[in-house]
């Protein structure tokens, strides 16, 4: 017969049954199992004896049973709190330099945040005094035979009358039409003046309230025009701008019958007067705007809002929508064009569409903003979680005494979230104070006053920065709060140290994740810089230097010109009707016979200077015939030439084409390929045409010896032309320079990002270094003893670190390589990703790390090996 | 004071104070299923013995190890004065009952 200690029950059962019932009763119950399980056995098989059991223990499932020791469970410490905060605030005095690591760590991400988290609100501020704001809607267009599919924020003019007349449903429908812009000229000074036609509804459906004048007439004569509170003081001042006539330029006369009370907040309409919509007809009349009312084709002119009167039907609206489309569209027709509707409150930040009405934050900026936060964050909370459980060696025996006192594993969680909370409350405080630095100088950028941040803090905000650093302080201080709490009381005290750093695996791979992430920084923001010089300091085939561009502002060239050319320091003017390389193009269709298929080609409208103004190469033919009277003649690039079908340039002298519809022209020339496009395109086939018609700018070429004096005269020379507008000129480097200064601001915002991140990086090795190092002081002591020389040392406790940067550069490397060519391969004109470039980053990363590890590793050496081994 | 006995509940008790300071859980369901051919699982007369605590008819105080249920100590349970109480008060109701019933009734078997 088998002993008595055979007869075991199934352990599984008893392990369930130890995992279910954790009280007082458990031992008696589990007592009583086991005594019943013999008197299972003696009677039953093994198999049935296992099952009833295992039924028992199944059957003990009950209120009594999964009931926790209930004095401890419902215990709230809240007469701890006092303690926690008390001890939590020694330690931070006590520990100054790991506090200050992890105030300014903190902190800075923090500021970087708030930012975010300031813009954010800011940018989802638009449009929130309208009272109807969750009702109004606009129609967008998309065209499905379009090379692009982008929805469209216009659409054509008739379809605010036809919903008028089609569909029921709709309360207010207000049309804005553009082309409401021109200059008004006042006591000899012009003003631009922008805004739009618009129906009185528009007073109805959104809250734009009037100072003064009725807002049910204001809009509805022809000629009427209603003036932003702002516009109207700036040109009548103290006088009643009531009644007041306008002169807008090639528009005509206008009457101010209203102005605006100032806007309540943002909105994504933006706008300086609006006109009545009345007014559109008689100007389209007058061919003064161009015919749009009754053209479906026009589908950027105007925008069409509305509401509905009661419970939105957007899918009845959809289907008139479908069915308008359908009767004025077919394949046929130019455009095939689907309608779209949009909430007003989809629109900024929104989906990014083609002819906003105004400004309009794209979706996934907002989406890159936050990614970006969470990433800055997470870096920080990594180094928290890193430096606590590494000073955490010296608390060990806190938290033993704490158990032993009775304290219970989630008091002391609780204990050392308060102290990560308080600590990320000082971040706050500084990250506040850095925010007040920051915030000007991110106005300042070219992209804030394109997309309108007015970074204005108010309270909501600041409530969410509390909420936003209690939350961090929360979530920094939970790993090693978890750490701490699942201290054994016996090895705390008898000092055999804390629970095995079972993590320390996974810190490292935490810091090789944050060095891969400052490394990407690091190269990518390199390379957009990189390549942005590479575009303005590249030859573009002609010269930009001390050229000055001078816009005509609608003067006549032919006079202009001779009166700068008088100028001694002006050694040439050309005309030109646009600036090469800032974006701008204009297209003309151009053929070589009546029966050719027409193709499009960018063009200039230059004069004979030109090519030497800018000394562009001739590579056949010659410059225009001085003086023409019409146009005749044509110079084309290489890229046309062969794309017209001439096997060699000089082949094209002489030829015929037609540009347009009947200008018959020869080319007369042929010029080296030049970049007349932004650089991240190829070159296209080009037309200099000599059309002095549409000159918009005289360029003239000065000797650049003094330029504060030359500009004074060129001045000057202007105020006696025009003395109603400013002198409007740029240097022609400077102009190029400002249309890249856009991705400068990239290169500043990923830059600063980058640095950011290496310092939390640095700041985590930092950690982990001081961690891994105390804890080998014993070892290093013996080593010294024994004889070990510095750099034997430095190689121990460097090594693994060393490891750890490669690993994070090469993957770093790797990632920033594929990553770049991505958005480098956009750009026909490019750097390459050069392994001085990794190399840089390699070095960057080697001399945070060594300035870090080895300070700690100096440390480590100097310290007297007497002090540290005198305990054993 | 009037006390809540249910059926169970009172057997449970009635064995509790039969088994005099020597009732504990196993001892409980084996008396019940010997004595009364009924059979019970034990986690409902713990569940009883628990509720029994509760109401304060019984107490309970863990014993002293034995070398059979791996040493585990059980948990004794005695009947209280306010047990002893409701089992009379549960009596008497029963002994009143019986009275009531004419002797026609079991008379005519």
């Amino acid at each position: 017969m088998s002993s008595k200690n055979t007869i075991q029950p199934p352990k599984w059962a008893d392990k369930f049954f130890m995992w279910y019932c954790k009280n007082e009763l458990a031992e008696s119950i589990l007592g009583d199992l086991h005594e019943r399980y013999e008197f299972y056995r003696k009677e039953y098989s093994l198999i049935r004896s296992n099952y009833l059991y295992w039924m028992d223990i199944l059957r003990f499932i009950n209120r009594h049973t999964l009931q926790r020791t209930s004095n401890r469970k419902t215990f709230i410490p809240t007469i701890m709190l006092k303690n926690y905060t008390l001890v939590a605030l020694r330690n931070i005095k006590r520990n100054k330099a790991f506090t200050m690591i992890n105030v300014i760590g903190l902190s800075i991400s923090m500021a970087v945040c708030l930012l975010i988290l300031a813009t954010i609100d800011d940018q989802t501020s638009y449009d929130e005094f309208h009272a109807q704001r969750e009702n109004i809607y606009r129609v967008t267009h998309e065209r499905l035979n379009a090379e692009v599919n982008l929805p469209i924020a216009t659409t054509p003019m008739p379809l605010g009358d036809k919903l008028r007349n089609e569909y029921a449903g709709l309360e207010h429908i207000v049309q804005f039409r553009r082309g409401f812009s021109g200059e008004i000229v006042d006591n000899g000074k012009a003003i631009n003046i922008n805004g739009y036609y618009t129906n009185p509804e528009v007073f109805d459906l959104f809250d734009f309230e009037l100072e003064v004048g009725n807002p049910s007439t204001a809009l509805s004569e022809p000629s009427s025009v209603v003036l932003r509170k702002d516009i109207a003081e700036k040109f009548f001042r103290d006088k009643d701008p009531m009644g007041q006539d306008l002169n807008v330029e090639g528009l005509g006369q206008f009457k101010v019958t209203g102005v605006l009370k100032e806007l309540p907040g943002k909105t994504h309409i933006n706008f300086e007067a609006l006109s009545s919509f009345s007014t559109v007809a008689s100007l389209e009349k007058q061919e003064i705007l161009g015919e749009s009312l009754s053209d479906w084709e026009k589908l950027s002119t105007g925008w069409v809002y509305f509401n509905f009167k009661e419970e939105p039907k957007l899918d009845d609206l959809q289907y008139t929508l479908n069915r308008i489309s359908d009767e004025n569209y077919n394949e046929d027709s130019e455009y095939e064009v689907v309608f779209g509707i949009q909430k007003m409150t989809d629109i900024t930040p929104g989906p990014f569409m083609g002819n906003q009405i105004g400004q309009s934050m794209p979706n996934f900026f907002i989406y890159g903003l936050v990614v970006l936060a969470i990433l800055i964050m997470t870096c920080a909370a990594f180094n928290y979680a890193n430096l606590t459980t590494a000073r955490a060696l010296t608390r060990f025996k806190e938290v033993g005494v704490r158990k032993v006192m009775g304290s219970t594993k989630g008091q002391v969680i609780i204990q050392f979230i308060i102290e990560a909370v308080l600590v990320s409350l000082f971040s706050l405080l500084l990250a506040i104070g850095l925010l007040k630095l920051l915030i000007p100088a991110f106005e300042s950028l070219n992209l804030s006053s394109i997309l309108e941040w007015k970074l204005n803090p108010d309270t909501k905000v600041y409530v969410q920065f509390l909420v936003f650093s209690l939350v961090t302080g929360i979530a920094t201080g939970f790993f090693p709060s978890l750490y701490m709490s699942s201290v054994k009381p016996i090895n705390a005290l008898n000092g055999s140290g804390g629970p095995k750093m079972s993590g320390i695996g996974l810190r490292k791979s935490l810091i090789v994740t944050q060095l891969v992430i400052s490394i990407v920084l690091i190269i990518s923001s390199t390379l957009v810089h990189r390549q942005i010089k590479y575009m303005m300091t590249r030859d573009y085939g002609f010269q930009r230097n001390n050229i000055v561009n001078v816009a005509l502002q609608g003067q006549d060239f032919d006079l202009l010109k001779p009166a700068l050319e008088k100028l001694p320091f002006v050694e040439q003017v050309s005309g030109a009707n646009n600036i090469p390389n800032i974006g701008r193009h204009d297209d003309i269709e151009i053929r070589k016979t009546v029966s050719d298929e027409a193709e499009d080609y960018n063009y200039f409208s230059v004069d004979e200077n030109y090519i030497g103004n800018l000394q562009i190469k001739l590579v056949a033919g010659t410059n225009f015939t001085p003086k023409q009277t019409e146009e005749r003649e044509v110079i084309i690039n290489e890229q046309a030439a062969e794309s017209l079908g001439f096997a060699d340039p000089s082949e094209a002298i002489g030829s015929n084409v037609i540009l347009g519809d009947s200008t018959n022209v020869n080319i007369v020339g042929v010029v080296k390929n030049y970049n007349f496009m932004i650089l991240y395109m190829e070159i296209r086939p080009l037309l200099l045409r000599y059309n002095p018609e549409e000159f918009e700018w005289a360029q003239a070429k000065v000797t650049g010896a003094n330029p504060i004096q030359e500009l004074k005269e060129l001045e000057s020379v202007w105020a006696g032309f025009d003395p109603n507008h400013e002198f409007d000129y740029k240097y022609f480097d400077d102009q190029i320079e400002e249309f890249y200064a856009m991705f400068y601001d990239i290169v500043y915002i990923i830059g600063l990002i980058s640095i950011l991140s290496i310092v939390i990086a640095g700041m985590g090795l930092l950690g982990i270094a001081t961690y891994s190092i105390q804890t080998r002081l014993k070892e290093v002591g013996i080593r010294k003893i024994l004889g070990a020389e510095g750099k034997n040392l430095v190689l121990l406790l460097g090594k693994s670190f060393f490891i750890m940067i490669v690993v994070s550069t090469l993957i770093g490397g790797l990632i920033s390589f594929f990553g770049n060519k991505a958005w480098l391969e956009l750009f026909a004109y490019r750097i390459t990703f050069g392994y001085d470039i990794l190399g840089i980053a390699f070095l960057f990363i080697i001399v945070v790390g060594g300035l870090t590890i080895g300070t700690q590793t100096w440390k480590a050496m100097r310290t007297n090996p007497a002090d540290i081994l005198r305990n054993e | 004071m009037r006390f809540n006995l249910g059926e169970f509940e009172e057997i449970v008790l009635l064995v509790v104070a039969a088994q005099n300071d020597k009732a504990y859980g196993l001892s409980v369901t084996t008396a019940i299923e010997k004595e009364l051919q009924r059979s019970v699982t034990m986690s409902s007369v713990h569940t009883a013995l628990y509720r029994l605590e509760e109401k304060g008819l019984v107490k309970s105080e863990v014993g002293g190890t034995t070398k059979s249920r791996g040493g585990r100590r059980k948990r004794i349970f005695m009947i209280s004065a306010a047990g002893k109480e409701a089992l009379l008060q549960a009596k008497d109701a029963r002994t009143h009952l019986w009275s009531m019933i004419p002797k026609i009734v079991f008379e005519s078997r």
